[in-house]
């Protein structure tokens, strides 16, 4: 719908990236051999100490520094990293028949295509003894991710998709949903599944169309009651990270999900199986264990208890491809100084805490913040029942949606 | 019909049947009983003639009865009734005449020169908007109003009355909201009739319902959808070409002024692109949305509540750094002080001002649609978008919109919400199933805009709707130049009406004539009928 510059199909870049040495790689030597501007593999070898990628990546990135040192390394530590020219990556066709004018994107299928009109064709062998090294690619473009050898992709048909995806011109539309792609694979990939995607909300309903998905799921019921189970299973998480996420995010409302920390906390509902969030199932032990430097060591049995059921809720929660931002940006809380801005933000939500009437109670007790929320935490849940009690306007309201 | 059935007379004495009915403070709904009163001559002396006249149609909608309630005490013939009217509610106080003095043949016969075509389908009537007999009777009676002709005045509300039902078909619905506010405003009580119906239905106004209501509404129809999806695109992507390019490497926050009654359906979808458009620097989104009623209503402030609290979890779901606020204003649009909202954040986020629906809320007296609309242009957003319907409601006979209307302004606003309010209800009979609440409640609703346009003087009115021509000299007026909607936008709103069934198609507004580009945005449009207009404005 609108503009996306970055949606491409992750698994079809992973793919290519995890190619190892390739055939292809060969075949350009000679018609590329001109417009290769290749890089002194010294420099290369440089970037090894690449930082790690950021914390916030929520896809393995093609040409990840890890698994193209780790892959340049175990085939070929004197990768020669090639930078092309935008017109040869957006070139197709490369390979004209001299007789039909019929062109051909690799020189072995014009060699084939010369048999047909009795032309003496020649198939190359791949030479792979012969000294010829290993190619890795950057993007071209300066301000592009890719441009640093670290960054590199080994695929010659990688970087070309690289290249169309984020800064060649989008061709070709889809009609139902008038999503807009550079290479063709994409798009025809894309049309395939387009409309017949169904969308499931939390509570049971079904779409066929995106949009009233989300405006469904925006205010949906089952979203009061999942936020309120992640709260519930990440209360001291959440009150750290759920302020860091949106660090000018009014903590008013944050007491109004505490109370719901109390009531059921339900099982793990639904096993909806996406498996796109696979990734993400892993990443939540990671960067938690930082935030257990923060608070006091009697509740890290507590943490490591609700650690587990993170990732599954999380992945439950997430039906659309965008959650994986929650996931992504929730761990900025490792930060100590994150840590410590959300600390003052809930000081002065307590100063400012006169604007909300039946509100004030519920500040006065997270104005000691986190803390003391993640004591009681860590004590009975049938606590949190006790101390909230009392405000049944907040309770009430969410009852009756 | 659920409103309270009473004629005035129109002239003073000089009529034979002058009929003056006490008003009776009991509810709309124990008004059926009065119907006798009229019903009872007609059903003997006058059937024969009805049938001559108008056709098989019109006999068989005589015999049945669409009103919902007291279809019994309806289809009682009494014979002799003359002598004995039955004012259970009503206490006439005519001048001594019981009601068969009222009810002399003469005085009711049918209008000869009526010639109503009741054969011909509504839903032509709704592509020419006067087809229909709904419309031609509702003509009819507005002209008859406006002649203060009281006589016929009272055949054709009878007539009116017996066809019309808010359960009926399209014409009879059009039919009974249209004579409801015709009668409202006979009897001059058309804020009246417009205050109880409001809170008739706030009583049952909940976050439940209105939530009910309005995605169902955008699930079949896209008479909201359409507004939305422009405007979301527009937003985007201004804000797209005025973050990006200015090249800091930080998210850059952006606040929305939505002025809308849609209650924030729009913002989801713009939440979703936000949040998938780029992992790593989704900006910082800012709400404020300001709800204005003449009268504000503790119902709908709990219902934006609710809704606020939805949209914050909505949007920590999706990863959006998102704030929002909520402001209830009582009283004109016009009157709400801008910048008392830090609508910049202390500079530093990108200002985009969303109005939907909202710029015929203002009042058309004097010029304040033409201050509101530069207090719009000095707050110096990056874009304004502007949806409205498409209608000219203005009572132009006095020049500046304001206080009384002629009988010619009358007319001329009666024929055009004719028009539009036709289109409007029967693009709701064909989008919904047959029996809806989310329809009834919209057309609830649409009825009291009814009200609004034909009882209630002009000045007060938040229902007077411009045309896009309209609307756009206003805003160059104030300085704002038409921002063209890209390409992809287009084809995303043309997408969007391929979801829906057939019936709904874009026009793009400045495809006409007028090389000073009369009109630019879009419209969305109900059977080759511009219905909906799009539009984005920057300084």
């Amino acid at each position: 719908m609108f503009p996306s510059g970055t949606m491409s199909n992750s698994t079809s870049m992973s793919e290519e990236a995890s190619v190892s040495s390739d055939t292809r790689a060969h075949d350009y030597n000679n018609s590329m051999g001109s417009l290769c501007t290749p890089i002194s593999p010294p420099y290369h070898q440089q970037q090894q100490q690449e930082p790690q990628p950021k914390a916030k990546k929520k896809r393995s990135q093609p040409g990840n520094p890890e698994k193209n040192i780790l892959l340049v390394l175990a085939i070929d530590p004197d990768a020669e990293v090639i930078a092309l020219s935008p017109k040869t990556l957006m070139a197709t066709n490369r390979f004209v028949c001299e007789i039909c004018n019929k062109g051909f994107q690799r020189d072995q299928n014009l060699q084939l295509h010369r048999r047909g009109h009795n032309l003496p064709w020649k198939l190359r062998q791949r030479s792979s003894k012969e000294g010829v090294r290993k190619r890795v690619y950057v993007c071209p473009e300066s301000s592009c991710i890719h441009h640093h050898p670290s960054r590199a992709l080994g695929d010659l048909t990688g970087i070309k998709k690289h290249y169309s995806r984020k800064h060649g011109e989008k061709k070709w539309k889809c009609e139902k949903c008038s999503k807009r792609y550079a290479v063709h694979s994409d798009w025809k990939a894309h049309v395939k599944t387009c409309g017949t995607r169904e969308y499931r909300c939390d509570c049971g309903t079904l779409f066929s169309r995106k949009d009233s998905f989300i405006t469904h799921r925006a205010f949906c019921d089952a979203l009061a009651e999942e936020s309120a189970r992640l709260m519930a299973a990440t209360t001291d998480a959440a009150a750290a990270t759920a302020m860091t996420t949106s660090i000018s995010h009014p903590l008013l409302h944050h007491p109004l999900f505490l109370p719901f920390s109390s009531c059921d906390y339900l099982p793990n509902p639904n096993p909806n199986p996406n498996c796109n969030t696979s990734p993400y199932q892993v990443k939540p032990h990671n960067p938690l264990p930082s935030l257990l430097h923060h608070l006091p060591t009697t509740i890290s049995p507590y943490l490591s208890a609700t650690m587990h059921p993170l990732p599954t809720t999380r992945s439950a929660t997430i039906s659309t491809a965008a959650g994986g931002q929650m996931g992504s940006s929730m761990f900025d809380a490792g930060d100590p100084s994150a840590w410590q801005r959300s600390d003052r933000l809930t000081r002065d939500f307590l100063g400012a805490a006169a604007g909300d009437t039946g509100e004030e109670g519920l500040l006065s007790l997270t104005g000691a913040l986190g803390l003391d929320l993640v004591t009681a935490a860590s004590c009975d849940r049938g606590d949190h029942a006790k101390h909230f009690v009392g405000f049944p306007p907040v309770t009430g309201t969410w009852g009756d949606c | 019909m659920d409103t309270l059935f009473r004629l005035v007379s129109l002239q003073s004495s000089d009529q034979q049947s002058s009929f003056k009915s006490s008003r009776t403070s009991s509810s709309s709904r124990s008004s059926k009983a009065n119907h006798h009163l009229f019903h009872q001559p007609f059903q003997n002396r006058e059937e024969e003639k009805y049938r001559e006249e108008c056709g098989n149609n019109y006999h068989v909608c005589v015999d049945e009865d669409f009103s919902s309630s007291s279809s019994s005490k309806h289809l009682q013939p009494h014979p002799s009734t003359a002598a004995t009217p039955t004012p259970s509610t009503a206490a006439t106080t005519t001048t001594a005449s019981t009601a068969h003095v009222l009810f002399e043949l003469a005085d009711f016969s049918f209008p000869p020169d009526l010639n109503i075509d009741f054969a011909s389908s509504s839903s032509a009537a709704a592509g020419g908007g006067g087809g229909g007999w709904a419309a031609q009777l509702l003509l009819e009676c507005a002209r008859a109003v406006a002649a203060r002709d009281s006589q016929r005045v009272q055949q054709l509300m009878w007539m009116l009355n017996e066809l019309a039902s808010p359960y009926g078909d399209t014409e009879q619905k059009v039919a009974s909201y249209f004579l409801q506010a015709l009668f409202a405003r006979l009897t001059s009580a058309g804020p009246r009739t417009l205050l109880t119906l409001a809170a008739a239905s706030d009583r049952t106004c909940s976050f439940d319902s209105t939530r009910r209501t309005a995605l169902r509404f955008q699930e079949l129809s896209p008479w909201s959808s359409f507004g939305h999806v422009a405007a979301n695109g527009a937003i985007l992507e201004s804000f797209l070409d005025a973050a990006g390019g200015g090249g800091s490497p930080q998210p850059q926050r952006l606040h929305i002024l939505d002025l809308s009654n849609t209650f924030c359906t729009q913002w989801p979808t713009l939440l979703e692109a936000l949040a998938t458009r780029s992992s790593d620097d989704t900006p910082h989104l800012s709400i404020t949305t300001v709800v204005s009623s003449a009268s504000p209503s503790a119902a709908v402030q709990r219902v934006m509540k609710e809704i606020g609290q939805r949209m914050e979890k909505f949007a920590r779901l999706m990863g959006v750094p998102f704030k929002f606020n909520v402001i209830h204003h009582a009283g004109d649009l016009s009157e709400l002080d801008l910048d008392r909202l830090d609508l910049r954040e202390g500079g530093g986020a990108l200002l985009a001002v969303n109005c939907v629906n909202a710029l015929h809320s203002v009042s058309p007296a004097g010029s304040r649609r033409d201050l509101f609309i530069n207090a719009l242009r000095r707050l110096q957003p990056l874009i304004v978008t502007v949806v409205e319907e498409e209608s000219d409601l203005q009572a132009a006979s006095g020049g500046d919109g304001g206080g009384e209307e002629g009988e010619e302004g009358f007319l001329k606003v009666f024929r055009e919400s004719l028009r539009f309010f036709s289109a409007y209800f029967d693009s709701l009979e064909e989008s919904f199933p047959r029996t809806s609440n989310e329809r009834l409640a919209l057309e609830r609703a649409a009825g009291r805009a009814v009200v609004d346009l034909v009882a209630c003087p002009a000045a007060e009115s938040a229902e007077r709707r411009e045309t896009a021509a309209g609307w756009s000299l206003r805003m160059r007026a104030a300085g704002f130049a038409p921002a063209a909607f890209s390409e992809d936008v287009a084809d995303d709103v043309r997408a969007l009406l391929r979801r829906y069934r057939e019936g709904w198609s874009m026009r793009s507004a400045g495809e006409a004539d007028d090389p000073g580009g009369a009109a630019p945005g879009i419209f969305l449009a109900w059977k080759d009928q511009p219905v909906v207009w799009a539009s984005a404005w920057k300084p």
